[in-house]
């Protein structure tokens, strides 16, 4: 079986619930090594799209890729090298952050030092706390290092900056960097722009369940009628608002 | 096995959940208890008769009720989402789920028989082993039925509120089944069936016995030797004693000889198992489709 080809490829993948659709016939490509941020306001179908990847849902339509292979038919293998830090998770109470992290490691089949991980995520004083008694942003420092486990190839990183404290955002930060400068690809969806900025090759906006831009910052700029010096959050601001006016009609 | 990991981790939480250790110790409680029935029916096996009364009670929804959170807890937590993300199969998860809460589950109870059979060579002194393994098999058999029927609880519903539903709709099922099978038989058949004297039907008495609980019964009466019936040893013994008259459906009482060959005891073994893959087999269906989260 082949692995090579892009570490994400979706191909007019949609996601219908009843009448709802929220994924419309996205296309989707991240290249290896690459650091993208997956954007777009709450209900945009952030969320539906990740579990797609993951084959946490299955797709009304489209066919999904990671890391050259079918999600669903080789999820052993997916997953083996694909780190989640999922969005809305909850923690198994009366386990410790220790346990969590082990019990990663030996389903991976890594001795990955679970002490280690957690110091790396700055959890180094709560290791064998209970993971009941964890406020929200250590509860997201925890997700964080049970997705580091095994060294993954591709991190998919569900609103990593939710509940975390500037330390935490900065943390999160110079993990993403450390994990693309050892070779991995970052996929990460987020509402929160100005983290997206600073850290990601390549952005895509969606929508109502689809792309209302993708590209680099720059192009992103120039895409609207932002002025020079705009932030992601002028121009996310811009290009959904545009859909809302419209009516959201598709591109 | 990749699933050992979430089978561990099930058995952990079973075994640190107070209910394992309630459910041991109320299959103790309620099991001993000496009577002269028990005494004449069995003589020291009496302490194997004690493992069938504790447990033929408590065990079914005991064990449900320790597994019918398994997956639909997780789901209400979100804490699938960890599950989901590992590399394991949805069978696999299923696998690991049913195995993990069966091995605790069975610890605790097997915990509750080393007891009461500990309690029994004191008071009574020693016992049949064959008929104690026996009935040590058919309670790990009918643990694993009843985590089965939990798991496929949790499995099959999207909100722990209809798993509990589900748990209780089949707890009084089960508790009136036979009140359930004989009223059906009647509406079919129009023989009204008297349990004093019960009319020579197979599919009736076959019906009495699908039950896990009462499949438990028949396995366990049969290595205790009193006869063949759903009820317990002692009362399956009142009813074989000449000049008594119970309301309890046993075999031997209604039919002349044996009865048919479906009725033989050793197909509640069957019974059993049918229990443990169907509802397995169900879920895996369900969870292996569509979406999980």
């Amino acid at each position: 079986m082949s692995s090579s080809g892009p570490a994400i490829e979706a191909n007019a993948v949609t996601k219908e619930y009843g009448d709802v659709r929220a994924v419309d016939s996205l296309d989707l490509t991240v290249e290896r090594g690459e650091t993208y941020g997956f954007l777009g306001p709450n209900g945009a179908g952030k969320s539906t799209t990740i579990g797609l990847l993951l084959d946490y849902l299955r797709p009304t339509a489209g066919t999904v890729r990671v890391l050259g292979r079918d999600p669903r038919r080789d999820i052993v293998e997916v997953h083996d090298r694909v780190g989640v830090l999922p969005d809305r998770f909850g923690l198994y109470e009366n386990r410790s952050a220790r346990q969590h992290v082990a019990f990663v490691a030996e389903t991976k089949r890594v001795d990955d030092d679970p002490a280690a991980l957690l110091e790396r995520v700055g959890l180094g004083d709560a290791v064998d706390d209970d993971a009941g008694e964890f406020s929200s942003g250590m509860e997201q420092r925890l997700a964080l290092a049970m997705a580091l486990v095994g060294d993954p190839e591709l991190l998919i990183l569900d609103e990593p900056f939710s509940g975390l404290d500037p330390h935490g955002v900065r943390r999160v930060r110079e993990i993403v960097h450390e994990e693309t400068q050892r070779g991995a690809t970052v996929f990460f969806s987020s509402h929160v722009l100005g983290q997206v900025e600073l850290v990601c090759d390549r952005i895509g906006v969606l929508h109502e369940g689809q792309f209302v831009a993708e590209g680099t910052l720059d192009e992103l700029r120039n895409r609207t009628a932002s002025p020079e010096d705009a932030t992601m959050e002028d121009v996310f601001v811009e290009l959904t608002d545009a859909r809302v006016d419209d009516g959201g009609e598709p591109r | 096995m990749r699933w050992s990991p979430l089978a561990r981790s099930e058995y952990r939480t079973v075994l640190t959940s107070k209910g394992a250790w309630i459910l041991a110790l109320l299959v103790v409680l309620w099991g001993f208890r000496p009577t002269y029935a028990g005494w004449d029916a069995v003589g020291r096996n009496i302490t194997i008769g004690y493992i069938q009364i504790g447990v033929d009670l408590f065990l079914p929804i005991g064990a449900l009720l320790l597994s019918y959170q398994s997956l639909i807890g997780e789901r209400t937590t979100g804490s699938i989402k960890f599950l989901l993300g590992l590399p394991l199969t949805r069978t696999q998860i299923l696998f690991g789920k049913t195995t993990g809460r069966f091995v605790g589950i069975g610890t605790a109870i097997v915990a509750a028989t080393v007891v009461l059979a500990g309690i029994g060579l004191v008071e009574h002194g020693t016992f049949g082993l064959l008929p104690f393994l026996g009935t040590l098999v058919a309670t790990l058999l009918l643990a694993s039925a009843m985590v089965a029927v939990g798991v496929f609880v949790s499995t099959v519903t999207r909100r722990t509120v209809t798993a509990a539903t589900g748990v209780f709709a089949y707890f009084f099922v089960t508790l009136f089944w036979s009140q359930i099978v004989t009223s059906l038989y009647t509406a079919v058949t129009g023989i009204p069936v008297d349990p004093y004297d019960a009319p020579a039907s197979g599919p009736l008495f076959l019906a009495l016995r699908l039950t896990p609980d009462g499949a438990y019964n028949v396995l366990t009466n049969w290595f205790l030797d009193v006869g063949n019936s759903t009820e317990l040893f002692h009362i399956v013994y009142t009813k074989l004693a000449p000049g008594v008259s119970v309301n309890a459906f046993v075999v031997e009482a209604a039919f002349d000889g044996g009865g048919p060959w479906y009725l033989h005891p050793a197909l509640s073994l069957a019974v059993l198992l049918v229990w443990v893959v169907v509802p397995v087999a169900l879920a895996r269906r369900v969870f292996t489709r569509g979406d999980a989260v």
